[in-house]
């Protein structure tokens, strides 16, 4: 019995890696098959360990339980040098195969690719601003890159540490104050990518998430030279206008909405908010309701928000009208929300 | 056997003072356990809560600041106050000299300071809630997160605990080299002995890293000295590369211990000897190497460079080799033998089997690209339970239900045992092994909510907190036999397994003296009562005039809650405050008290003769300065990177140089001093000695006066807030001086003792010990000298 049982648990933890292997992996980059190579050693040499001792485990409870009545002393061995050698000498040669492997995957992985696309990545409580040198724009949250191109992210932080991390993509890197580090992966599908923060950085570091959504190449083009020619559309309605004027006057010291005065640089960078798939950093799913939601009480939201609450301050048509406005911020022809999510 | 010490009903008050008072280290034993197994429990009833959070991403019950407090006390009180003190500092002090045939611990009255200042530092944690803030950066505390007024709690907690478990480890190194039974070679100890040993040996040699990062974390946060802070050039990786110098090698001081139950309960249920003893032993000092040599592979993703990260893997991967050695050795034990499969051999074969997952994906985990993706994810959190609440939580349990019957005179309910060990084992194959699958989808630890979008993570998560609810069944159940067993067990025998080491010839439970026999001066392997059975030794009694046992004593609890008044002014206020005088005055009371009590009823019986023929006080300091040298080393190591890689640079205007040349003439010759005061106690030259010792002493007022007197007039010129070199300079030579303070307070204890004439030429009292300690102060002293005025 105990013998099926501990097979049915084999079973059910090679299920969970190879169900796991499957989720994990999603795209062919470098780094991806360096991540698939390892894991494929590593799993079949864990399921000969784990069904080598496991078993010997159940078959040595099975035959050597006592049986009633047996009361003499079994036979009194101490040792078995050869045995215990040859023990010794197997997991060591296997963790020096795998030390190899890891070795190698390592120094390719770790190596900086020339032609990549720069990114800054600044990590704040509790959001992400990411900048392109190259292409001189600012976003915030959601991070657009082009597919089939390898992307450098370069790390800090303006507070304490935090970390990068886009599952399907790449491992993780923290970012750290006061220092640089980088991210490096490479998309190969198009797609709305989840990225986290990996290291505990407060009250809201579950709520401290980001989107890396990568586009074709033609399609990151046309939104690189949109975004980069960008002025915010003017308001088109009553309400619209009503919010506009809300938010040079509240919100303008903090936030940038590019093609007006506002050019706060404290939060998040709102110039194209009309087209994000999230709001408050990945955490809700970007509508007008849930703006409001967040405007009004953000800390309600993500604790330990930075943002102060405007319930008191602004009344429901005024939030309204600041909804609105924000969500007709935005560069016509790109519906990010119909991307497979990864 | 009758229990004679049970039969006389007292009162409660006389009970308690008696508890209280104890200096017998079963009963600090007891203590311990039961400390450690009720803290089991309660973080055990938290993780289930938060898990109940986790059952649903929109879950309302804790979330924020309040998660974070939860998942912080949980690790902390988990790894700190339970699986470190259970199976070493718990069934350590009960076992160890059982076995070893001894009366009682080297150092008796520090075994009790060190319970009480262990019971203190899990108050200064939960302290924090008379404060409205208890610690909630994670048990890792990791800098800057950490620079709150919680966390302070937490440190101040840590720094007790430090000196707790410090002293205990240098008595339990002590003990083992100086009491053993006579015949017992090193050799012929049990194998728990040795794990014990080891792990006290890793915890002396590591925990100076631990002490650092808490000392200049709390510094920062109270002064403003730092070496961390990056607005002024620090590095708050530095942090993670002291953090992780200890809270590594620590985990296995939470294992071996564990390992050597594993395999004293394996052995005695299957009725034969451990299969490869000395391949046993010498795994276990390679994990101790090995496992100093590995702290960085939990920063693979700080940024290090390739070679670094490369040379840390390769340790890691190493070390599965000598826990593998462990795992077939104690599969060994359990080859060809007998199996009784009751409760305690379930705990050993569940470990067996939970481990084997837990150390595959260790190596999985050492796999630097893996580790990329796995790093503070799920799959780490369902790894690190694996062998700790699997692995070393299993061999707890194994441990408890073994000595149950030996700690408490009775017998507990075999059948509930065995229903709590079922309920354990699936209840972490639901939590944990779902935990697995959730890292892989890239779920971060720590997270009070996930994203639903994200495929899989609602239903592993429910998953995994219904194996916690299980496990809160089987905590009831466990709970239940406990107090039903306690109170109404069957009377236990004294030899309930038929075990073959020296404990289980004592009753059940163990008189105060521990051996009514005269213990035969040869020993022919590890397990003497199998030996002596089979050549048909007859144990002769002994004389009870040859019995002494040290007396009761209020000392060590009275300083140990001064400290603890100490520690809570230092985490609760802006220093310097008021309840850090009064409760650094009061542990100078107690330490005057204790130096000048007498710990045997008749003093000549404290000259017990030793094994080595050192005596136990200077056994113990010894093991103890290993730790005080570690720190100093890993603050100036730290102090040399920030100054080689060009953060810290020296100001302009220095502390004079001429001025710390004068201090190190004073500390150099009274080192000389006392040297000599010390040979002119052995002539027996009390006047001579007695001057020399109080000349030591005002020469190390006089450094101290020289000191402050720089530190004032440096502090003019120096920014320790804003330059780096000027806050390394006050941490490291203002934690010297401290030492010297300590230092100089020994050596007064000392001359006390002669004042009132306690000290006698072969029973140097305090005396041996603050030599020794003032000594390693003036060492420490010219390296200070040479990297701060010199260099």
């Amino acid at each position: 019995m105990r013998k099926i049982g501990y097979l049915g648990l084999a079973g059910l933890i090679l299920a969970g890696l190879a169900f796991g292997h499957n989720v994990a992996i999603v795209s062919d980059s470098l780094q991806d098959r360096e991540v698939a190579r390892l894991l494929k050693w590593v799993l079949a040499f864990a399921v000969v360990i784990f069904g080598g001792v496991a078993g010997t485990l159940a078959y040595a409870v099975y035959r050597f339980r006592s049986r009633p009545g047996d009361t003499g002393l079994p036979p009194q061995f101490r040792e078995n040098p050869r045995l215990e050698i040859t023990l010794t000498v197997i997991p060591l040669v296997i963790v020096l195969i795998l030390f190899v492997l890891t070795a190698q995957a390592l120094v390719k992985i770790n190596r900086p690719i020339a032609g990549a696309l720069g990114v800054e990545v600044t990590a704040r409580q509790f959001w992400w601003d990411f900048k392109i040198p190259e292409e001189g724009i600012r976003l915030s949250s959601e991070l657009v890159v082009p597919v089939g191109r390898p992307v450098e992210a370069k790390l800090t932080s303006a507070d304490v540490i935090h970390s990068f991390w886009v599952p399907s993509l790449a491992g993780k890197t923290d970012a750290i104050p006061g220092q640089v580090t980088y991210n490096r992966f490479m998309v190969t599908h198009p797609g709305n990518y989840y990225g986290f923060c990996a290291e505990l950085c407060g009250p809201s570091h579950a709520q401290m998430r980001f989107r890396v959504l990568a586009l074709d190449p033609k399609d990151y083009r046309r939104f690189v030279e949109a975004l980069k020619a960008y002025r915010a559309p003017e308001p088109q309605t009553p309400e619209q206008r009503r919010g506009q004027k809300l938010f040079l006057s509240r919100c303008a010291a903090c936030h940038t909405v590019k093609g007006t005065p506002a050019a706060g640089v404290i939060g998040p960078d709102l110039s194209i908010l009309g087209n994000r798939v999230s709001l408050a950093s990945g955490v809700l799913k970007n509508t007008p309701a849930n703006l409001v939601r967040w405007i009004k009480d953000p800390a309600a939201v993500k604790p330990g928000a930075k943002m102060p609450a405007f319930k008191d301050q602004l009344s429901d048509a005024d939030l309204e009208a600041l909804a609105a406005y924000l969500e007709s911020l935005k560069l016509p022809g790109f519906d990010f929300a119909a991307l497979p999510k990864y | 056997m009758a229990t004679l010490t049970r039969t006389q009903p007292r009162s409660f008050a006389a009970t308690l003072w008696d508890w209280l008072t104890t200096v017998d280290h079963k009963k600090i034993g007891i203590l311990y356990t039961v400390t450690a197994f009720i803290t089991f429990g309660l973080s055990g009833i938290v993780a289930w809560l938060f898990r109940l959070q986790l059952a649903h991403p929109t879950g309302q019950l804790f979330t924020g600041d309040t998660f974070n407090q939860m998942i912080t006390v949980h690790g902390a009180a988990m790894l700190f106050f339970f699986i470190i003190q259970a199976g070493l500092t718990g069934f350590g002090n009960f076992v160890v000299p059982l076995m070893l045939g001894a009366r009682d611990v080297a150092l008796p009255r520090i075994n009790a300071f060190s319970y009480w200042a262990f019971l203190f530092s899990i108050l200064l944690v939960v302290a924090g809630l008379f404060f409205g803030q208890l610690p909630e950066a994670g048990w890792t505390f990791y800098y800057p997160v950490s620079i709150s007024l919680g966390s302070a709690f937490y440190f101040a907690a840590i720094l007790l605990l430090g000196i707790s478990s410090l002293l205990g480890n240098a008595n339990f190194v002590a003990t083992i080299y100086n009491l053993r039974a006579k015949g017992m070679t090193l050799w012929k100890m049990p194998i728990y002995v040795w794990s014990v040993f080891a792990a006290s040996i890793l915890n002396l040699l590591s925990l100076a890293g631990l002490t650092a990062a808490t000392l200049v974390t709390l510094l920062d946060l109270k002064l403003g000295i730092s070496l961390f802070n990056p607005a002024m050039g620090g590095d708050p990786v530095l942090f993670q590369q002291f953090f992780w110098f200890y809270s590594h090698p620590t985990v296995y001081v939470m294992l071996l211990p564990y390992l050597g139950i594993l395999v004293e309960v394996a052995a005695t249920f299957a009725k034969k000897p451990v299969f490869g003893y000395r391949a046993m032993v010498y795994a276990q000092m390679g994990i101790v190497l090995l496992g100093m040599l590995v702290w960085a592979h939990h920063m693979f993703t700080v940024g290090e460079s390739t070679i670094f990260q490369l040379a840390f893997a390769f340790f890691t991967a190493l070390i599965a080799v000598p826990t593998g050695v462990k795992l077939f050795n104690i599969l060994g034990t359990l080859w060809g033998g007998k199996l009784r499969l009751e409760t305690p051999l379930l705990w050993v074969l569940g470990f067996i089997f939970n481990f084997l997952i837990g150390g595959i994906t260790g190596v999985m985990l050492s796999m630097v690209p893996l580790d990329y993706q796995f790093h503070d994810s799920y799959f780490v959190v369902a790894h690190f339970h694996n062998v700790l609440m699997a692995g070393s939580g299993f061999g707890a349990f194994a441990g408890l239900y073994y000595w149950f019957p030996k700690f408490f005179g009775r017998m507990y309910n075999e059948r509930l045992g065995r229903w709590h060990f079922w309920f354990f084992l699936f209840g972490y194959l639901f939590t944990f092994l779902p935990q697995y699958a959730l890292g892989f989808l890239g779920m971060p630890r720590r997270y009070y909510t996930y994203p639903t979008e994200v495929a899989g993570l609602l239903p592993l998560n429910q998953l995994s907190t219904f194996g916690a609810t299980l496990f809160m069944i089987g905590g009831l159940i466990w709970a239940w036999n406990m107090i039903s067993s306690l109170r109404s067990g069957a009377r236990a025998p004294a030899n309930p397994w038929g075990g073959w080491t020296l404990e289980w010839l004592t009753a059940s439970p163990p008189k105060a003296h521990n051996f009514d026999v005269q213990l035969p001066e040869k020993f022919d392997s590890e397990r003497p009562l199998f030996d002596w059975e089979q050549k048909g030794v007859e144990l002769a009694p002994e004389d009870p005039a040859r019995i002494h046992l040290p007396r009761s004593s209020y000392w060590p609890v009275f300083t140990a809650t001064a400290l603890f008044v100490f520690f809570l002014g230092l985490a609760g206020w802006d220093w310097p405050n008021l309840v850090m005088g009064v409760g650094a005055l009061f542990t100078l009371v107690g330490l005057v008290g204790w130096a000048l009590e007498h710990e045997y009823a008749h003093p000549e019986h404290a000259l017990h003769e030793t094994l080595t023929g050192k005596s136990n006080a200077f056994m113990g300091m010894i093991w103890f300065l290993t730790s005080e040298i570690g720190l100093f080393a890993i603050l100036l190591a730290g102090y040399l990177y920030l100054r080689l890689s060009g953060h810290a640079v020296p100001p302009p205007e220095r502390p004079e140089l001429w001025l710390a040349l004068v201090n190190t003439f004073f500390l150099v010759s009274s080192s000389f001093i006392l040297h000599f005061a010390a040979v002119d106690l052995k002539r027996g030259n009390r006047s001579s000695f007695m001057l020399g010792l109080l000349v030591a002493i005002v020469f190390g007022l006089v450094f101290l006066g020289i000191q402050s007197y720089e530190f004032v007039k440096a502090a003019h010129h120096m920014n320790w807030r804003e330059q780096l070199w000027a806050s390394a300079f006050f941490l490291v030579v203002g934690l010297h001086g401290l030492h010297v303070l300590i230092g100089a307070t020994g050596l007064f204890l000392a001359y006390l003792q002669g004042f009132f004439g306690r000290i006698l030429p072969k029973q140097p009292g305090t005396l041996e010990a603050a030599s020794l300690y003032w000594h390693l102060v003036d060492g420490v002293w010219l390296v200070i000298v040479t990297l701060f005025y010199l260099w």
